[in-house]
């Protein structure tokens, strides 16, 4: 059993509380992600799983026990840090080894366990070497091999790519990924990068300013984000928010923006919401058109596999996510249409998604 | 502004660094290497004027007589030997556990301690040397050497806390972490992982010690008499003796300055990093 | 095996780890210094081999306030701790300018750095004495065959020359740590600055005005500070070389203290005097602290 759970849990420092009432269950095998942006309290969170630091209030569950009073090797976890925190004294082999050595095994079965690990990460040829004649991809993955060679019961991941280039950073990700798929250990991923989390997570919980927004899959938190928060944390390019009016109409009710009417079928909003709404249009629903609602072009960004058009239109400016290269010249007159089923309605007040 | 001025108003610079350089090695180097030649030279090419030069008059007669005759430079040496290696030894051991608790183990008011310890390196010696005379002669301790080395102990443990309390400040917070997280204690860090990558500071902090128990004067001036008398006094007495053996003065100088001047030099490097920049971390 | 957390583990052994060092310098410091203020309120006399002592309440203060000597050691203090201050400073700050110029960083140079810091004061002393003598000394050789003086001069003999020389010898041997501690602050001041000055069209003493003075400003401040501290305990050079003269011309209070104390045996007086350049220090020392505490405003330029 190596399911991690979080109850009630607080931490502050002095006067500055850093988590809220956080309440956190990882199911056993399951990869869950603490994606948030910088101080929003994940990586405290994820000490306290560690046992780096002591929740104030709460408790903390591996398998079912309170460990809150538990030393990190007691609550037999493993983790990779940012920059590694490779030791830097010690050869590749040492650094894997230390760990087996501190719980006292036997050198022959160290060299032994190190030698297999190294393996399975292709750092044989390495093991003599010291940290600082590594890559920085090699740092990593010597980093992934110190907590590999445990065997623990949960991994944990603080923000391990955030040092390496792009491309290394996506092959380590697919990497991380697959191992996890192998071994199928309980792991609490943090990072702040939104696209991140996304690829790699069976389940994400979006911290913001210490509390847990939402907790999820990625699907859910992308195409049903609970808060307006959320919506504009994941997603690139970023979620656009116009503000709007929403009233009952014949069938659902009407959405007002910017002297445009969306029916939305089936909606009833529920008692107390709006009328003042903001409405959450993610880019890849919005269509260029011939005819629809009139704009002016502002910007193309082409990425690649689609190209960003920035649309100047009455309720602000609107991204449009068009598949492949258009050519478009800025100021150009346009219409475009927005998919009335795909858009996300949010409270003005509260944030809350009424849809 | 024209290139070529340019070029030739840096030519001028240059030549005006490299004459304040000549200036500076000259100024450092002039009275040590007036030291050194005038050891090497017999008394009678001394006292003439201007001294005799000439290759004939140089000897290590000097250092001979000094070492043969001056029975108390041998003891004196021996002694300085005693307290500044106890003094450094023991201020490394529990100097370095009290920089790491400064530094890294959320001590209560951390900062005002080290502060504190600071401090106390800035005491003026005479503040403290008359109380301390008085209690070290009642302990009937005057003229022993490890009561001089005590003292000393209470110098260089501040120097030793405050340098490597710097170094320790900058060692990257994970590091710590994995070891925990790996399974080492506090204790298990500390000997394992903090101490094997202090080996530079700790280095800088024992050479610093050293050379400033080895070199210290006015407290083994108040607390000894003759037995534990280390270096510099017998120097001091010495010139105050034979202070027309002016080469013998200059040779037994030589040799209680011998073993600090090498310590300098090999770790000079430590020494510009680990105390220069201990002085202005905060 | 201890079933606590990280954090609290931590913190216990925290205290466990500086016990030692705090017992050690408790011990060895804390009662001298609280006996010190008690001995300079008492009247100590030492008869047949014991020490007798008292109360006398302020009057070893009083006395100071009456007492010429103690007046010539203040003045005295304060002309050579200036003099000091200000030569030492300065010459270091150009020593650290050299160094840091790339012609400048042959690693002779820093080893001419290290030996004239590592050299003994007394050892430094000795050697003046013998650079100095009136009969055979080399300054004297020096000049005449220069022809700047006419006869041997007895240089330790006359008040200021006396002085002079004192100073001269302690900037010596002092300038190389305070050089140091400007390289070191020297090295911090950003390559970016200089590049940007340059590129402002600043010339090589407006970039010094303007970048490296600024950014320098705290590392200067401490030099100064530390070297003034430094210079008050200054004992060895004039124990070897003046015993304080001629005429008192040499004495200072630190070696005031020491010979009221150690020679006329006048303990509580001495510790008055002690206690006068302590309340010096731990005023300088409060600055040192404030200097070293990291700036919220960044200096403009």
């Amino acid at each position: 059993m190596s399911q991690i759970e979080l109850r009630h849990v607080d931490k502050s420092f002095g006067a500055v509380g850093v988590c809220h009432d956080i309440n956190l269950t990882v199911e056993e095998g399951e990869f869950v992600t603490l994606l948030g942006s910088s101080g929003c309290g994940k990586t405290t969170t994820l000490n306290m799983v560690a046992g780096l630091e002591d929740p104030s209030k709460g408790d903390i569950l591996i398998g079912g026990r309170r460990v809150n009073d538990l030393s990190p090797v007691q609550r037999d976890v493993a983790m990779v840090f940012q920059n590694y925190a490779l030791y830097p004294h010690m050869t590749v082999a040492e650094n894997l080894g230390f760990t087996l050595k501190m719980r006292k095994m036997a050198k022959p079965q160290i060299a032994e366990r190190v030698a297999a690990v190294a393996a399975s990460l292709e750092l044989t040829p390495l093991l003599e070497r010291l940290p600082s004649a590594l890559s920085g991809g090699q740092q990593q993955r010597v980093a992934i091999g110190r907590a590999l060679v445990r065997e623990p019961r949960v991994f944990l991941f603080d923000e391990p790519f955030s040092n390496l280039d792009a491309s290394l950073r996506v092959k380590m990700r697919a990497e991380v990924k697959q191992l996890h798929q192998q071994l199928g250990v309980t792991t609490l991923f943090v990072t702040h990068d939104q696209e991140e989390a996304m690829s790699i997570s069976d389940r994400i919980a979006v911290l913001n300013r210490g509390k847990v927004e939402q907790f999820g899959t990625p699907e859910e938190i992308y195409s049903r984000p609970a808060t307006r928060y959320v919506a504009r944390f994941i997603g690139n390019p970023q979620i656009d928010l116009v503000p709007g009016e929403l009233e009952p109409g014949a069938d659902g009710a009407v959405l007002r923006l910017a002297g445009v009417a969306l029916t939305l079928p089936d909606f009833v909003p529920p008692p107390g919401a709006g009328p003042a709404v903001e409405v959450g249009v993610r880019p890849e629903h919005v269509r260029l058109t011939e005819a629809g609602i009139p704009a002016k072009v502002q910007l193309v960004q082409p990425v690649g596999a689609a190209t960003h058009v920035v649309l100047g239109w009455e309720g602000g400016d609107l991204i449009a996510s068009v598949p492949g290269f258009v050519h478009l010249s800025v100021g150009a007159a346009i219409h475009f249409e927005i998919d009335p089923r795909h858009v996300l309605v949010f409270d003005a007040q509260s944030g809350d998604r009424l849809m | 502004m024209s290139f070529a001025s340019a070029r030739s108003r840096d030519r001028g610079f240059r030549v005006l660094v490299v004459v304040g350089l000549i200036l500076f090695v000259v100024w450092s180097a002039a009275p040590i290497l007036w030291l050194i030649v005038s050891s090497l030279m017999q008394q009678q090419a001394l006292i003439v004027q201007p001294p005799d030069f000439s290759l004939g008059n140089f000897t290590l007669e000097n250092f001979t007589e000094v070492i043969v005759s001056a029975a108390a430079l041998g003891r004196g040496i021996l002694n300085s030997f005693i307290v500044a290696l106890f003094s450094t030894a023991v201020a490394l051991v529990i100097g370095a556990p009290a920089a790491y608790a400064l530094a890294r183990l959320a001590v209560p008011r951390a900062n005002a301690l080290a502060f504190l310890v600071l401090a106390t390196q800035m005491l003026p010696g005479i503040a403290i040397a008359i109380p301390l005379f008085l209690v070290i002669s009642r302990l009937g301790l005057i003229d022993n050497v490890l009561a001089l080395g005590l003292v000393y102990l209470s110098f260089n443990l501040p120097i030793v806390i405050w340098i490597l309390r710097g170094f320790f400040l900058a060692i990257p917070e994970g590091i710590e972490k994995a070891a925990a997280v790996d399974g080492a204690g506090v204790v298990g860090t500390f000997l394992h992982i903090v101490l094997p990558i202090s080996i530079p500071p700790l280095g800088a902090a024992a050479v610093f010690a050293f050379v400033e128990a080895w070199n210290e004067f006015f407290f083994a001036l108040i607390l000894t008499r003759q037995d534990a008398q280390t270096v510099p006094l017998v120097i001091a007495q010495f010139a105050g003796q034979y202070q027309t053996l002016f080469g013998q003065m200059m040779a037994a100088a030589a040799i209680s300055i011998a073993p600090v001047i090498a310590l300098a030099i090999i770790f000079r490097n430590q020494i510009v990093r680990g105390f220069a920049d201990g002085m202005m971390k905060g | 095996m201890s079933s606590t957390s990280f954090e609290r583990r931590r913190r216990r052994a925290g205290l466990l780890f500086v016990a030692p060092a705090a017992i050690v310098l408790l011990a060895i410091l804390a009662y001298p210094i609280v006996e010190s203020f008690i001995l300079s309120t008492q009247s100590v006399r030492l008869v047949a081999g014991g020490v007798t002592k008292e109360w006398n309440s302020f009057a070893n203060y009083i006395r100071l306030a009456g007492d010429e000597t103690f007046r010539r050691a203040v003045v005295n203090t304060m002309i050579f701790s200036f003099g000091e201050v200000a030569l030492v400073v300065s010459i270091g700050l150009a020593v650290a300018l050299l160094l840091n110029h790339p012609l400048g960083r042959w690693g002779f140079f820093r080893i001419m750095l290290v030996v004239p810091w590592a050299i003994a004061p007394v050892a430094n002393a000795v050697l003046w004495k013998w650079i100095l003598n009136s009969n055979y000394g080399i300054l004297n050789g020096l000049l005449k065959s220069l022809g700047l003086i006419e006869y041997y001069q007895v240089w330790l003999a006359r008040p200021w020359s006396a002085f002079g020389f004192l100073l001269l010898i302690d900037v010596w041997k002092s300038v190389p740590f305070i050089a140091l501690l400007l390289l070191a602050g020297l090295q911090r001041v950003p390559q970016s600055l200089y590049k940007a000055a340059y590129m402002d069209g600043a010339g090589r003493w407006q970039a010094f005005r303007h970048v490296t003075l600024p950014t320098m400003r705290s590392a200067l401040a401490i030099a100064v500070v530390l070297q003034t501290i430094w210079s008050l305990r200054v004992f060895e050079i004039i124990f070897v070389l003046t015993r304080g003269g001629p005429a008192d011309a040499t004495v200072l209070m630190n070696f005031l203290a020491y010979r009221v104390t150690f020679n006329f045996l006048d303990i509580g007086y001495g510790a008055a005097i002690a206690n006068i350049i302590f309340a010096l220090t731990f005023l300088l020392a409060i600055t040192y602290v404030w200097l070293m505490q990291p700036r919220k405003r960044r200096i403009s330029s």
